[in-house]
């Protein structure tokens, strides 16, 4: 009697696990616990209202690189397939690039009617990869350097400055390492820019094999730097870390921090600011894979995803990030306080000459393998 | 030596340890609290020691109706039911076969059922998660059931076998000498008086797919999303109220067995595991 | 015979598929390189990478190992032979709560209240044993042991104490008659005597160590970390099986190291 119930149970288990509505919309999402949070408290509900009988699903794959390299696994898993479990992947500029090459995206964006709003040089190039027509930005988001002010009145302004603070003041800079997050990735690319000698190539190519070995001496200064710093885990560990008042400074993405300000979750005096020379930002594409089930419902999601209203109302006031398309056409749609709380701690000005690209993918791989090989161990 | 005096020795005995015994519940139940105290805490920042705000916001927060985690909740529950079930599908005949029947090599067959537990597991459910991967299982509860099955089998198999040794063979033989027939026999003597022994390995079991953490976030994630897999996520993504919250919702069936299992697993079967 | 195999044949064959089958793929993928050629490539790069988590985790395993094993056997011999009618009924309801609490909750609460400003300095610094200024985070290694250990103790306590109830009482009231102290009682009567499911259960502990994800990823950031932390980082960021399986392969022979100590040891103890 009780394995007949377990046996039904298991069938029903299993039934369930193949069974999918064909109305569902799958959004499979890199990322902090931000982005499922947009989609599904914002995002999903928004679209669903238009289109009766959708219903969203989000799924979130994880920070960093970890999170868009899972994403790729899925979708690679099933190449051979003719119909994919993913409608819309929401991926970094490295994965956006790579899966591009391996032609497992779709060239979507001219059915996209907002595809017109879409300025941005990144729109056109990850990181030395053409991917016009497979991506469009969903917003643009920057790594700067939280600070509390209490502790620290006047914050080195510049890597170099970093570098002899955090040797008088142990311990109080706190950053992730590359294993947990883009932030702390985005820190070490930034030491790079400043301390390689070749922030021009790293940024815009081309690639020169044995690159890697000219790094030596900006590794050996980045490895010494780590012995004076707290390591956290994670993009959020380091918001979590400036909360508790274990560190006085460190990287983090600046939507997240404006995010953690409005929830009540981060001390609201703390501030931020962006070293010199500069420290890299990104955007989170939108992007179909090439054998959607249902591509016509994914292209009106994005359409409705880059749409003025959407991204000044969920990008900009909701969710405190840069929006993905012109911000002409952003702004109209925002009050000027709101539009000016994103440059709050960060004017547009430092903004345009210190807010960098991420390295090129190959560069961006070589200098990943070398923190691990040098820096890490 | 001058000896003290004895009701002034044993006050001080009493109190030394009181002291340790609370020292004890401290280390036990200290961590548990810190849990309690993050699930309640609305703001709560540097420098104040303590929260600022109290309150129910953040569980609101875990149970509104787009957070999965209800939807995590009947994941963890269906996946462990159905890893019972298949488990002790398996390991019912099995553990019959090892406590009463003859086999070739019964030794080694035993060890082979330890193996799982011998090794580390991490590796083990990275390869399986590759080879899911080629059969299309990843991301699907069932793929997620036999992964748990995986250490799920090996308490159930030792277990059974354990217990259906404990069966009193004289009542079978009588039932046998009554007419009855081996299944008739089996189903109506041996398996009620191997059952508590049988529930304890399901309740193992069961308990074992609700905690399971590494072969789910491999095999299952991002698709399937269980309890552990909500509370990691939340964790890492520095929602600690959350985590937090998660972790109490976990703990409840865990607690809840502990204070029942002895009802099941009994000294004579306890003995005889691994024999 | 045959219905026997007929009833095994089931349980045997999801063991072959679910573990025997995964068990040799790890093994076979940790010596293969990209080429398809067999290789010791990864080996050696898993060394060169991550050597020093190797080192670590055999470090953090065997610290973790002592503290269990101490603490294990102060509380089942003083639920063997103390006294007290509060005390050891108390303690024995205590100690094993942890028992069935997931590790990845653990892991959680460690996490918060281990940290610098965590409650548990919070706490120490109100007694007056910690100053506020000083107080260090306890995430790293400390961490690391203080949070297996808390998880373990109850597993192991529960098979010791289990073997310690079933010893033969007469020789302990022997020994006490003659004037023995308890502490000298469980070191030279009952320690010896329940030898062999101590180093099971650790054993076994070790084991679990070896295998847990949860609690290095959420306590440790940086490295050195367990082994565990940076198989799944191969895996996760880069898709690199052939190096996880390799630093698998590690873990492997570090836990067949400790079983062969063992059975070494029980056959020796048995051939005496």
């Amino acid at each position: 009697m009780n394995i007949r119930i377990a046996l039904a149970s298991l069938l029903a288990a299993t039934t369930l696990a193949t069974s999918v509505s064909a109305q569902t919309l799958t959004v499979i999402t890199a990322g902090d616990t931000n982005m499922v949070d947009y989609i599904n408290d914002y995002l999903g509900p928004k679209f669903e209202e238009g289109h009766p009988g959708v219903t969203v699903r989000a799924v979130g794959t994880g920070p960093g690189d970890g999170g868009s390299q899972a994403i790729y696994e899925k979708i690679h898993a099933q190449k051979d397939k003719s119909v994919w479990d993913v409608d819309v992947a929401v991926v970094h500029q490295r994965m956006a690039g790579k899966m591009v090459e391996e032609k497992l995206l779709a060239n979507y964006r001219d059915g996209v009617a907002t595809s017109k709003l879409v300025t941005r040089k990144t729109a056109e190039n990850a990181l030395g990869v053409n991917v016009s027509g497979y991506v469009m930005p969903m917003f643009h988001s920057q790594i700067a350097i939280a600070y509390n002010p209490d502790v620290i009145a006047n914050p080195p302004q510049s890597y170099d400055e970093l570098a002899k603070w955090v040797k008088e003041n142990p311990g109080k800079f706190g950053y992730n390492g590359i294993t947990g997050g883009m932030a702390g990735v985005g820190f070490v690319f930034g030491w790079m820019y400043a301390f390689s000698g070749m922030a021009d190539e790293i940024r815009n190519g081309p690639w020169a094999d044995g690159a890697a070995d000219k790094w030596a001496p900006a590794l050996a200064s980045l490895r010494d730097f780590n012995q004076s710093v707290m390591m956290t885990p994670g993009n959020a560990g380091t918001l979590d870390a400036m909360n508790r008042g274990e560190i006085a400074m460190g990287p983090v993405w600046m939507d997240m921090f404006y995010t953690w300000v409005a929830d009540g979750r981060l001390n609201p005096n703390l501030k931020l600011m962006i070293l010199s020379p500069g420290m890299p930002g990104q955007p989170m594409y939108y992007t179909v894979p090439a054998k959607s089930s249902q591509p016509d419902l994914a292209k009106e999601f994005i359409a409705f995803a880059t749409s003025p209203a959407v991204q000044a109302d969920g990008i900009v006031r909701r969710f405190n990030w840069f929006p993905g398309i012109d911000p002409q056409n952003v702004k109209s749609e925002l009050t000027d306080a709101e539009w000016q709380r994103l440059f709050a701690d960060v004017t547009p000005e430092t903004l345009a000459e210190r807010g960098w690209s991420m390295p090129q993918a190959k560069y961006f791989a070589a200098i990943l393998e070398a923190y691990e090989k040098n820096v890490a161990k | 030596m001058r000896s003290r005096h004895p009701a002034f020795s044993r006050l001080a005995e009493t109190l030394g340890l009181a002291l340790v015994m609370g020292l004890a519940a401290f280390v036990v139940f200290g961590p548990l609290a810190n849990l309690a105290i993050w699930a309640f805490a609305e703001q709560w920042f540097y420098p104040n020691q303590w929260p600022t705000r109290w309150g129910f916001e953040f569980w609101a927060r875990v149970f509104r109706p787009r957070a999965g985690a209800w939807e995590s909740l009947w994941n963890s529950v269906s996946i462990a039911i159905a890893t019972v079930g298949l488990s002790m599908v398996l390991s019912i005949p099995a553990g019959y076969a090892l406590a009463r029947l003859t086999l070739p090599a019964r030794s080694l067959i035993m060890l082979v059922f330890l193996l799982p537990q011998a090794f580390p597991s991490l590796p083990i459910f990275v390869n399986i998660a590759a080879i899911f991967y080629g059969l299309g299982l990843n991301g699907s509860l069932f793929g997620v059931v036999l992964v748990h099955s995986l250490p799920g089998l090996v308490y159930a198999v030792w277990i059974a076998t354990a217990s259906f040794a404990a069966v009193d063979r004289s009542m079978e033989e009588a039932a046998r000498n009554l007419g009855a027939g081996p299944l008739r026999t089996f189903r109506d003597i041996t398996l009620p008086q191997a059952f508590p022994g049988l529930m304890a390995a399901s309740i193992f079991v069961f308990l074992d797919s609700i905690d399971e953490f590494t072969g789910t976030y491999f095999v299952g994630a991002p698709d399937i999303t269980t309890l552990p897999i909500l509370m990691f996520n939340a964790s890492m993504g520095g929602n600690y109220q959350i985590a937090s919250i998660t972790a109490l919702i976990l703990l409840i069936p865990s607690v809840g067995f502990m204070l029942v299992i002895e009802r099941f697993l009994k000294a004579d079967v306890l003995s005889r595991i691994g024999r | 015979m045959w219905p026997g195999v007929l009833l095994i044949a089931p349980a045997l064959t999801a063991i072959a598929l679910l573990y025997a089958l995964p068990l040799l793929r790890s093994l076979i993928t940790a010596f293969v390189g990209e080429d398809g050629h067999p290789t010791l490539g990864n080996l050696a790069k898993a060394l060169e990478f991550y050597g020093a988590d190797i080192v670590y985790s055999i470090l953090v395993a065997l610290g973790s190992l002592a503290l269990i094993a101490f603490v294990s056997i102060a509380i089942a011999g003083y639920l063997t032979l103390g006294q007290s009618r509060w005390a050891v009924p108390l303690l024995r309801w205590i100690y094993r709560w942890p028992l069935f609490i997931p590790f990845i909750v653990a892991g959680q609460t460690a996490r918060s209240f281990l940290a610098r400003n965590g409650v548990l300095n919070t706490l120490l610094t109100d007694v007056g044993l910690v100053d506020a200024a000083t107080a260090t985070s306890l995430l790293d290694w400390r961490g690391l042991v203080l949070t297996f250990a808390w998880k373990q103790i109850p597993f192991v306590t529960l098979l010791l104490a289990g073997a310690m109830a079933s010893l033969d009482r007469s020789t302990i009231e022997a020994a006490r008659n003659l004037g023995a102290g308890r502490l000298r009682c469980l070191i030279e009567i009952v320690l010896p005597q329940v030898r062999p499911q101590l180093l099971v259960a650790l054993v076994l502990s070790l084991v679990t160590i070896m295998s847990v994800l949860s609690v290095p990823v959420m306590l440790i950031s940086g490295n050195p970390t367990m082994m565990t932390a940076m198989m799944a980082h191969r895996v996760t960021f880069y898709g690199d099986y052939a190096v996880a399986n390799a630093l698998g392969l590690f873990s492997y022979l570090l836990t067949a190291v400790a079983a062969w100590a063992y059975l070494r040891m029980s056959l020796r103890e048995k051939s005496n």
